[in-house]
């Protein structure tokens, strides 16, 4: 009978029709409003406007150590309240769908740099009870899932309990992360190219910390996609 | 803004029997040497576990199933408990699960009787996680030493408290949200608190925090069984001004239902704009006389905010409790406690009278899951009044069908009867835009400008605000009377209360809108126009109802003008109609309209 008469699909976000999508037309719009006025650096991945710099000043300054780094797009607006949604109140059937986006970034802005191994940036055991689950971990299997990558999710560890980086300033997120990680199966990442998987990048902090135990660890090179990224500020100074 | 990072309690346990001279007695606990200990003090010396740790939700669901089936045994057949156990993992759609009987652990001390009386105290009237209980603690500033899952379980074990799965399941052994009460929208996850990798939980109500399989509600009926009886002086509202005749008698009824106590449940019908809230005050008082609790139940918060402020001014000297999003003070106690019915959620057989506002509207309408907080914030003998001046399908045929008591307020506080809709039928009625403005759309611009009132003009989708708008401003721009004086709102809108505001101001006189301004809203001098009024999926009878029902509410201006504007006449529209005439009719009847009398 679902043969005959398919159920109608429906944006897993607000409910209107979306045969053949996650999201229906409107918030897939919403999804991709930015990409009009911003585009990522080419190193971090944070946005900058459309007509000026390719990089940012951040790398222009010290390039970090991974690859490249890709967004679904800011944090804010949609994007931003389906994070929330997801990841604070446990709406977790986002999970699937989100993952789905972050594969067509990763399609579509990292082509030629293929991943061999998909890797969420973990969480401390402490957090991942009082939470029940990581978002990156849910992300990431989603994106592996979509692209046929292999997944594990142990080769990172959190080793240190740190206060949550939202409410620090850029130069304490970065000493509040400071052996934070290690690398808990070094052979499982010698030689091969990682994709570590985040659902925000802000400073960029967690990313350069978990790829600089990977790099140790003998991986040939890391590349992060998250959902959401910043808005480059001196944008906003500039113009 | 949820960022606590406390461990959560996930429940994982066992299944277990206890037998002696007594009977048999089948339980599930978490720390079966806590059971040991109770279970030893009531005389039962024979224990056994018959399962391994499960989440639970599938411990819950197993355990009833073994009471339904071995209540008034003397003692236990194994081979009868192992195949009643598969049975009900066949249910559930589990495998035969091992079956080993095991001894119970070391019997473990009983928690203080103190800290016991206080976690009675707190959780009386309500249904909590346990991390709701400690922040109710820690309100009351009060706190225990012995773990509060422990204490909990032990109220448990003397029957002083329930333990229900957030998802359980139903005696067919479909999930169910035990929380929300829904069955659709249950998740299967992993939990990486407790370490199951197929936990359900349920997303219909993860605003009030998740509901899975492995989290406990800890629930415990009210028993406190009356407040103190206030003094009379008390419990009679000081109302600001004299009720109309109409109210009056609705009043008069609203407090004999609950004086009376006969029927459990009763409507009271109001036509749109009648003055409920004072009539509510009627069997309000009469529930505070009776030292009776009250819960005054309505969908928005902005609503239980305005609320809560005319409550405390009717009834300076009692404590009214409002509840919602983002409200402190959660766990106090009132006279009146005022709830968004999300907040209701919380409640368990608290209530003796919760009055139900707005019964229809969004979100209660859509939503099945607030109806049950609702009724089981009641208590078992409680009484239910729902307000509405446009009760849903249901609750009209029980009405009709004379299952349910109704208390009808058919006139407005002004005696003036309800604007009745014209309807204006044009068959080459076009979208926006698509040619000229249609002439009896001008005929009602040019009626509404001449009287000096403002014109409100519903649309069916959001979209069609602004092509209105602009179709408005095209064919008339208005520089000759004022630069803008046509702009449109809708739920989205980023400034959708200045807008209103500088409309109800009278800033600029006509304000196109979709069924966001449909209630709650009064605006003086005001003239309704509902354009595709036959768009029967939008505009329903309740809704054209509700339209309606924002013209001619002030004494100022009572004539307010309400035009359907269509294409066709829809059964929406004619039934709408019909209703505002027969409440029309009805007041008429009754002696409430002042029309004849001027």
């Amino acid at each position: 009978m679902k043969w005959l008469f398919p159920r109608p699909s429906t944006c897993v976000w607000c409910g209107r029709p979306a045969p053949g999508h996650d999201f229906c037309s409107a918030c897939r719009q919403q999804l991709k409003g930015w990409q009009e006025f911003y585009r990522p650096c080419l190193y971090c991945g944070r946005l900058l406007p459309k007509e000026g710099e390719k990089i940012c000043g951040h790398c222009r300054q010290k390039p970090p150590p991974f690859t490249m780094a890709r967004a679904a797009g800011p944090y804010q607006g949609l994007l931003k309240e389906m994070i929330w949604a997801f990841k604070y109140q446990g709406r977790l059937s986002l999970a699937a769908p989100l993952g789905r986006l972050l594969a067509q970034v990763v399609v579509a802005e990292m082509g030629s740099w293929r991943p061999e191994l998909v890797v969420p940036v973990p969480l401390t055991p402490g957090r991942l009870k009082a939470r029940s689950f990581n978002q990156a971990e849910l992300l990431g299997r989603s994106l592996a899932a979509e692209l046929g990558l292999a997944f594990d999710g142990s080769i990172i560890s959190r080793t240190k309990e740190t206060a949550p980086q939202i409410n620090l300033s850029r130069e304490k997120r970065w000493q509040n992360l400071a052996g934070a990680f290690q690398i808990t199966v070094p052979e499982k990442t010698k030689g091969r190219r990682l994709l570590l998987v985040d659902d925000v990048l802000t400073t960029g902090a967690t990313a350069c910390a978990c790829t600089g135990v990977l790099m140790k660890g003998g991986t040939t090179g890391v590349a992060v996609v998250t959902l959401a990224t910043g808005i480059e500020k001196s944008f906003y100074f500039s113009t | 803004m949820l960022l606590s990072y406390a461990p959560r309690f996930c429940w994982r346990g066992f299944v277990y029997l206890v037998w002696g001279d007594r009977g048999l007695k089948v339980g599930l606990s978490h720390k079966p040497g806590l059971d040991h200990a109770f279970w030893l003090r009531k005389g039962y010396r024979h224990f056994a576990l018959l399962t391994p740790p499960l989440p639970l939700g599938t411990a819950f669901f197993l355990q009833e199933y073994l009471r339904r089936h071995l209540s008034g045994s003397a003692g236990p057949s194994f081979t009868v408990v192992r195949n009643l156990l598969n049975k009900a993992r066949a249910r559930l759609g589990l495998p035969p699960g091992p079956f080993t009987v095991t001894p119970f652990p070391e019997a473990l001390p009983a928690p203080p009787p103190l800290e016991l009386a206080l976690v009675r105290k707190i959780l009386s009237g309500r249904i909590l996680w346990l991390e709701e209980i400690e922040e109710a603690l820690a309100e009351s500033k009060m706190g225990v030493t012995t773990p509060l899952e422990d204490i909990l379980h032990w109220l448990y074990l003397a029957g002083q408290a329930e333990v229900i799965p957030g998802v359980g399941y139903g005696d067919d052994g479909e999930p169910r949200c035990r929380r929300c009460g829904q069955t659709t929208r249950l998740l299967t996850v992993a939990c990486a608190a407790c370490g199951s990798s197929d936990c359900l939980i349920c997303e219909k109500c993860l605003t009030m925090g998740q509901s899975r399989r492995c989290r406990p509600l800890y629930a415990r009926p009210a028993e406190e069984r009356r407040l103190e009886v206030k003094a009379l002086r008390q419990v009679e509202p000081r109302l600001k001004y004299e009720l109309s005749p109409a109210q009056r008698d609705a009043y008069q009824e609203a407090a004999e239902f609950v004086l009376k106590g006969r029927d459990k449940e009763c409507l009271l019908w109001a036509a749109c704009g009648a003055g409920k809230t004072e009539v509510a005050c009627g069997p309000i008082a009469a529930a505070l006389g009776l030292g009776k609790t009250v819960l005054y139940a309505c969908p928005r918060r902005e609503v239980v905010r305005e609320l809560q402020v005319r409550l405390r001014s009717f009834w300076p000297e009692l404590e009214v409790l409002a509840l919602y999003g983002g409200s402190t003070g959660k766990y106090g106690r009132a006279d009146i406690t005022l709830a968004t019915t999300h907040q209701a959620l919380r409640f368990y057989r608290r209530f003796d009278l919760v009055i139900l506002d707005e019964v229809d509207a969004f979100p209660l309408s859509e939503d099945p899951m607030l109806y049950y907080a609702v009724e089981r914030a009641r208590r078992e003998d409680g009484q239910i009044l729902f307000m509405t001046a446009t009760p849903p399908p249901a609750l009209v045929a029980r009405a009709k069908g004379r299952r349910i008591k109704v208390i009808y307020l058919p006139a407005r506080h002004h005696g003036r009867p309800l604007p009745e809709p014209e309807v204006l039928r044009d068959p080459f009625l076009a979208p926006p835009g698509a040619g000229p403005l249609p002439r009896l759309l001008i005929a009602c611009l040019e009626q509404t400008m001449a009287e000096r009132a403002r014109l409100l003009i519903f649309v069916p989708a959001v979209r069609l605000v602004d092509e209105v708008v602009t179709w408005l401003l095209r064919e008339r721009s208005g520089e000759e009377t004022c630069r803008v004086w046509v702009r449109g709102v809708t739920a989205s809108h980023p400034q959708r209360d200045e807008v209103i505001d500088a409309f109800r101001r009278g800033d600029f006189p006509v304000l196109v809108a979709t069924t966001v301004m449909e209630r709650g809203i009064t605006i003086p001098r005001l003239n309704v126009l509902v354009l595709y009024a036959d768009e029967e999926r939008v505009f329903t009878e309740n809704a054209l109802i509700q339209m309606a029902g924002r013209a001619g509410r002030a004494a100022s201006y009572p004539k307010g003008r309400v035009w359907f504007l269509a294409r066709r006449v829809s059964p929406a529209m004619a039934a709408a109609r019909y209703r505002i005439r027969e409440f029309n009719s009805m007041a008429r009847r009754r002696g409430y309209l002042v029309e004849g009398k001027e």
